[in-house]
């Protein structure tokens, strides 16, 4: 445990594994195109004159089907880890996952409201159809992580303990809306709410994809700045303030960071659980917990390992595929449990 | 003159593009129970390559590659099968999977999935012209009217004679809950059309508590059983409830077993068979003009 990494080459290989999980996922799918008719249609969109008629159908699988959804999958991946390890480091627990504010609760409540909802109103106007799913996601998960912290603010401190104890309060009363609206469900919502809930990358498309990626780059710009103070944070919080940070503003920023990063993802691909919480650990374990490694190392690992399971995901019961909360939680719970073996022994 | 030449062999070209351009298609695909039904009926089950989660019926096409859920479809899955054309019900999705799948060249054919007659009507005819099948699906589809209108006759003699029973329709998930189904049901519109009196008040399928089933008083009960068939089924029933040998059905040992496919995605082929048998249990001493379809 004590080993002292070098961050730069473990950062570098991070990032080189990233690389090649990238190839893979736009290389690989259920539809096998030879390496060579790959490698042309991805220059040809890069807009070099290659010939070659019988790229039209690779042009299309990797350009319409596979690369918005490895894009799709390393923004989610990386937003669920960065808000893990930002959640991991305000609650000071390494229990802690960006559920915990109440965001994936909410979330899931907004996406039951919209399912449901639309069902029982017999559908909406089609411009507008395909939005309300990941609007009221984004919106419900930012209301209840609000609400949350509004619990945990008094004379204008912000309790941490009271506010985990409130995100789990209401995460449970999200979940009994959930509930009520799977009561108030027919067969087939029953099923799409099933599988909202289960997570997926399947159906990305570039339009759906633009307003995740400014949250996720926001996101990924902003949380680096704080690995100082998530450092001092680490102490305590008073010795966090002694230490010159102004802590009250930093706990407001990495609850908004979250509430808007988890919100997005939730919002673009269900919930997938998991990666939240084990890829921090993770990275905790290979390059130490200094925030300042920890934060890009689990951008990069996060977004690397989403990808691996969206692969399997896509590729085991092909031409179907599997709901990618199952993968990340067949991986990740076992990994966790090992975690937590090793660190007794 | 050369010119005009060369416009002649563009026109005819593009007529010629133009006859090909619609080719029946040959490679199907089909997301949804009753629609993958119906083309088997119409003899297009030698065109299927691939069907969804739903289409269970005839055990036949289970052999076939599964696309997964009608609503959570996946691209590049279903393109592995190289098919020409994607039907289903509007239920399918996701929409923009359905978008890359017509960028990619499959023709997409989105049916209603209402459960009602001119909706039937409206995706034989549909599937006919595509499968080239027209005077077929013209005759299944006046076969089924008939077969409605029958029905609906032999019912009408039997309530001279007989009051509609009180009839409830129970679903159960491999032993989970018993739902009763509601209002706004195919169930409740095929429970109407075999003459019985359809007894659940709220929308779609709920479970209900034991207290309450007795307090609805069911004369007949229907069983929509997973797995379970015929006796088997209904010894499982009355063994896990035992509140329902109490009902005047469960007394008189008026339980029917039905296949709960017939109840998913619309009016399908089935159905006609299932409501003969259905009225014969309604009304026992009424003659049956159908032999009911075994179960």
């Amino acid at each position: 445990m004590t080993t002292i990494v070098q961050p730069r080459p473990m950062l570098l290989t991070l990032a080189l594994l990233l690389l090649v999980v990238i190839w893979l996922s736009l290389a690989l799918g259920p539809v096998s195109l030879p390496l060579s008719e790959t490698l042309l249609a991805g220059l040809r969109m890069l807009g070099l004159a290659v010939d070659g008629d019988t790229t039209q159908q690779a042009e299309l699988i990797l350009g319409q089907i596979r690369l918005p959804r490895t894009l799709l999958g390393i923004a989610v991946g990386a937003v669920l880890a960065l808000s893990g390890v930002a959640m991991q480091g305000l609650f000071r627990n390494p229990l802690a996952d960006p559920g915990l504010v109440g965001v994936s609760g909410g979330a899931a409540l907004g996406a039951a409201i919209a399912i449901v909802g639309t069902s029982m109103l017999g559908g909406l106007p089609p411009a507008i159809e395909p939005y309300v799913l990941s609007v009221c996601a984004f919106v419900g998960g930012l209301l209840v992580t609000a609400v949350v912290y509004r619990f945990g603010r008094s004379n204008g401190q912000t309790n941490v303990a009271t506010m985990l104890l409130a995100g789990v309060a209401l995460t449970a009363m999200s979940g009994a809306g959930v509930g009520l609206f799977t009561y108030l469900a027919d067969d087939a919502t029953l099923r799409s709410l099933t599988f909202w809930n289960l997570g997926s990358l399947n159906g990305a498309s570039y339009q759906r994809l633009w307003p995740l990626l400014i949250v996720v780059v926001g996101v990924a710009l902003w949380l680096p700045r704080r690995a100082s103070a998530l450092n001092a944070m680490l102490l305590g919080e008073s010795e966090a303030r002694h230490l010159g940070f102004d802590v009250e503003r930093i706990k407001l920023e990495l609850v908004l960071c979250t509430a808007l990063g988890v919100g997005a993802a939730v919002a673009a691909a269900g919930l997938i659980g998991f990666i939240g919480l084990v890829v921090p650990h993770l990275m905790r374990l290979l390059v130490g917990p200094d925030h300042r490694v920890l934060l890009p190392a689990s951008l990069l690992a996060g977004a690397g390992l989403l990808l691996l399971a969206d692969l399997i995901a896509r590729l085991l019961l092909a031409p179907a595929e599997l709901p990618i909360g199952i993968v990340t939680a067949l991986i990740g719970a076992p990994f966790f449990l090992f975690l937590l073996v090793r660190g007794r022994s | 003159m050369r010119m005009k030449a060369l416009l002649a062999c563009a026109g005819l070209l593009l007529s010629q593009v133009a006859n090909a351009a619609e080719p029946l298609p040959q490679r199907w695909v089909s997301a949804g129970g009753s629609l993958s039904e119906w083309v088997v009926a119409l003899g297009g089950e030698s065109k299927l390559v691939g069907v969804d989660s739903t289409s269970q019926y005839p055990r036949s096409l289970q052999q076939l590659p599964g696309i997964g859920y009608q609503r959570q479809l996946a691209a590049e899955g279903i393109l592995t099968l190289k098919p020409d054309i994607l039907v289903g019900s509007n239920e399918m999705g996701p929409p923009p999977v359905l978008e890359q799948l017509k960028a990619a060249g499959v023709r997409v054919k989105v049916l209603p999935a209402k459960a009602d007659v001119p909706t039937l009507q409206h995706n034989l005819t549909e599937l006919g012209e595509l499968l080239g099948k027209q005077a077929e699906a013209k005759a299944l589809i006046a076969g089924y009217e008939q077969r409605l209108q029958d029905q609906a006759a032999r019912v009408k003699q039997a309530q001279q004679q007989q009051p509609a029973p009180r009839v409830m329709m129970l679903l159960s998930h491999s032993g989970g809950n018993l739902q009763v189904a509601g209002k706004d049901t195919l169930a409740a519109w095929m429970i109407q059309q075999a003459g019985g009196q359809s007894l659940g008040e709220h929308n779609g399928y709920k479970p209900v508590s034991n207290e309450s089933l007795l307090a609805l008083n069911p004369q007949v009960i229907i069983f929509a059983a997973s797995r379970l068939h015929g006796d088997a089924a209904r010894a499982a029933l009355l063994e896990q409830n035992p509140v329902i040998a109490q009902t005047p059905a469960g007394r008189d040992g008026r339980v029917v077993v039905i296949d709960p496919t017939l109840l998913v995605g619309g009016l399908g082929p089935r159905l006609p068979d299932a409501l003969a048998e259905l009225t014969t249990a309604f009304y026992p001493t009424g003659k049956a003009l159908t032999a009911g379809a075994g179960q």
